[in-house]
């Protein structure tokens, strides 16, 4: 999946983390320079108190600097290793505090998908306005369940107690959305 | 863009990009994706959807945490080096070796003669070197003033869950991190510009007992253990 940057920043940006793994602490300032920002965010999505956001985005570049030999361009872009590495970190953090997994969940079948207004999806990229798009076209709360999985890190049992519904009911209705997803998407 | 995978490696492909799968199965999925392609698509794929669902720009951090970042790099990297560095690596290895071959005997009869036979004029461009002894194992350090850079080695050193790190305290007294040490291997790193300022010979070398990754704080918050004094080689 591409995403908002041009190919030729793309392909930079995995030379550079390459050049990180190396050992290069001016291309690891590069690569904070040029991501920080963005994952950031990420951070803050997760927490969203700022100083625990900034204490899981430390925690996530010390990662990206151990563990840069482990990025493969061939199995993904170097932005969406980066996310998925401070997406880790983030949420090892919020659960760490342990009221994560026992937090309720509401099933309510009208509760509409949070789909950000017009005028945010201008500002954000094509994949994004895209995926938003799909998970509005999901039923009521599963574009609400996938949400918290990845934001919460919440397994399908955890979703299921939280829920305090079957595993098996949560199971189903988790991969018909997925798949209704994977068309809309493709 | 899509490969025809069967519907059930599809969703399992998609469960493991959202994090749905409990810890068994994940390793169990995980174990998939280096050996079959046509799953190690597909999860690729999820994983850019399930990014994607970060649809914020994004804002700044601080300023602090990028020195935050800095301060706890390792002192010595892990990660591979580059053919260049290995080079210098080598030979600052054998540097420091053979300064500990040395420096162990003559700081075994009378370490202060070492640290005062050192004029200080000398310290601007010529390599040096510290032994840091202490109850249990020893360090070598070696620090190359003209490129900043630095190569340890640790010897009979296990801390367990900690981390050793290096500090310079220099004449004022304050600790400055050179950086966690790696207890299991040599290596070498560019010593943060906060410490390497005060690199002359003279100054204290020591490595304290810290939690893994480094001291939190940026102080030394566990016990010194080992000591030494740095002097040209």
């Amino acid at each position: 999946m591409s995403s908002t940057s041009s190919d030729s920043d793309a392909a930079n940006l995995a030379a550079t983390l390459r050049r990180v793994a190396a050992g290069d602490r001016a291309a690891f300032e590069d690569v904070y320079r040029r991501t920080s920002v963005k994952l950031f965010g990420v951070c803050l999505r997760i927490l969203p108190v700022r100083q625990e956001a900034e204490e899981a985005l430390q925690e996530a570049y010390l990662s990206v600097w151990r563990r840069a030999g482990t990025f493969d361009v061939a199995k993904g872009s170097a932005m969406t290793w980066l996310i998925t590495l401070t997406r880790n970190r983030a949420v090892d953090r919020l659960r760490s505090g342990g009221k994560v997994a026992t937090a309720p969940i509401e099933l309510a079948d009208d509760v509409p998908d949070p789909t950000p207004p017009a005028s945010t999806l201008l500002e954000i990229g094509e994949d994004q306005q895209r995926l938003a798009y799909c998970l509005g076209t999901l039923d009521g709360g599963d574009a609400g369940l996938i949400r918290t999985a990845f934001f919460e890190g919440s397994t399908y049992a955890e979703l299921a107690s939280r829920a305090a519904t079957p595993l098996g009911t949560i199971k189903s209705r988790i991969r018909r959305a997925l798949l209704k997803l994977k068309d809309c998407l493709s | 863009m899509s490969v025809a995978l069967p519907e059930d490696d599809e969703l399992l492909a998609a469960e493991l990009a959202f994090g749905l799968l409990d810890p068994p199965e994940r390793q169990a999925v995980e174990a998939r994706l280096g050996s079959d392609d046509a799953f190690a698509d597909a999860h690729k794929r999820w994983q850019g959807y399930a990014a994607a669902l970060f649809d914020h720009p994004g804002e700044a951090p601080s300023a602090s945490v990028w020195r935050a970042i800095e301060a706890r790099l390792p002192a010595n990297d892990i990660a591979p080096t580059t053919p260049a560095s290995l080079r210098w690596w080598k030979a600052g290895t054998l540097v420091a070796s053979a300064a500990a071959v040395v420096l162990g005997v003559v700081a075994v009869q009378k370490p202060q003669t070492v640290i005062e036979r050192v004029p200080v004029a000398q310290q601007a461009s010529a390599p040096m070197v510290a032994v840091l002894t202490g109850k249990k194992g020893f360090v070598t350090v070696s620090f190359d003033p003209a490129s900043n850079r630095m190569t340890s080695a640790v010897t009979g050193l296990d801390l367990g869950a900690h981390s050793p790190e290096l500090w310079v305290i220099p004449a004022d007294g304050k600790p400055r991190s050179m950086g966690v040490m790696n207890a299991s291997a040599p290596g070498w790193a560019k010593v943060p510009a906060l410490a390497s300022s005060v690199m002359a010979a003279g100054v204290t070398i020591a490595v304290s007992v810290e939690p893994v990754g480094g001291s939190p704080t940026g102080q030394p918050t566990g016990p010194v253990i080992l000591t030494g004094k740095l002097t040209t080689a």
